[in-house]
């Protein structure tokens, strides 16, 4: 997830990254999550937002799921999905490294920049 | 020295006792750029090779954290020097996608005000999708502040 990570946890917790970022990258996973945000759905109540289909739909449910960012459980006969915010933690920390990144870039630069006039 | 984080992008900005084609002429001069940036045991940049033009590759080597690493990217807008902008494709990230670097310098009293703005971080769809994209990386800021 970043330019200094090197050892193995770490490998292990960008693989778990890279799975919330492939799911977001998607506009129509945003969407769910978007829809999710409002409170739980069922999985028909989700397909009937969107156009495409509903096996469409369950695929990138069950995507979402993957990276940890949907949970689900039976209520009745319907399948009720719910957002679990916590693995987007990942996507704010890589912002975080890139801040880190260029502050310490431009902070060299200004102190290169009036110590050689 | 102020910082910002917000959405899918990482501003900085600086503020530099130097006229503003001093500061761009160090930033973007391949010998001058390998003499400030990095920082003692975290990062180094070594070698730069850019041919700074519109359409003009640029190709950055060196080290961080004990590692080999390796930026490359396009020249997208180009006005000396007040502003240059390029894509930035870094060997370290997963699943690499370009993101978008941009360095905006304007010179008061000669001292000149760097402000860097670094976009599409996230995917390369988050920046040919906005649809949605806005939305939920505000809430994710109100999450990831709150935790």
């Amino acid at each position: 997830m970043s330019y200094h990570n090197s050892n193995h946890m770490v490998t292990i917790k960008r693989k778990r990254n890279e799975a919330v970022f492939r799911a977001i990258a998607d506009p129509t996973r945003r969407e769910i999550l978007g829809l999710l945000r409002a409170g739980e759905r069922s999985v028909g109540e989700i397909a009937s937002n969107f156009r495409c289909s509903r096996p469409a739909i369950s695929k990138h449910l069950r995507l979402l799921r993957s990276a940890g960012l949907v949970t689900a459980h039976r209520r009745g006969t319907s399948n009720l999905c719910g957002l679990n915010a916590k693995p987007l933690r990942a996507v704010n920390d890589w912002l975080q490294d890139y801040q880190a990144f260029w502050s310490e870039s431009l902070r060299s630069l200004k102190t290169y920049i009036e110590e050689n006039p | 020295m102020s910082t910002a984080s917000a959405t899918d992008f990482v501003t900085e900005q600086v503020s530099i006792h130097a006229p503003a084609v001093r500061v761009f002429e160090t930033l973007m001069n391949p010998v001058e750029r390998v003499k400030w940036w990095g920082s003692p045991d975290r990062f180094s940049m070594t070698h730069f090779e850019s041919d700074l033009r519109v359409g003009g590759k640029w190709l950055m080597l060196g080290t961080g954290y004990g590692r080999d690493v390796r930026v490359e990217g396009v020249y997208k807008e180009l006005d000396r020097p007040r502003l240059v902008t390029f894509t930035w494709l870094p060997s370290w990230q997963p699943d690499a996608t370009e993101s978008l670097v941009r360095f905006e310098l304007e010179e008061t009293d000669g001292v000149t005000t760097v402000r860097l703005t670094h976009s599409g971080l996230v995917t390369q769809a988050s920046r040919e999708s906005h649809r949605g994209w806005s939305q939920i990386l505000g809430w994710l800021k109100d999450y990831a502040e709150k935790v």
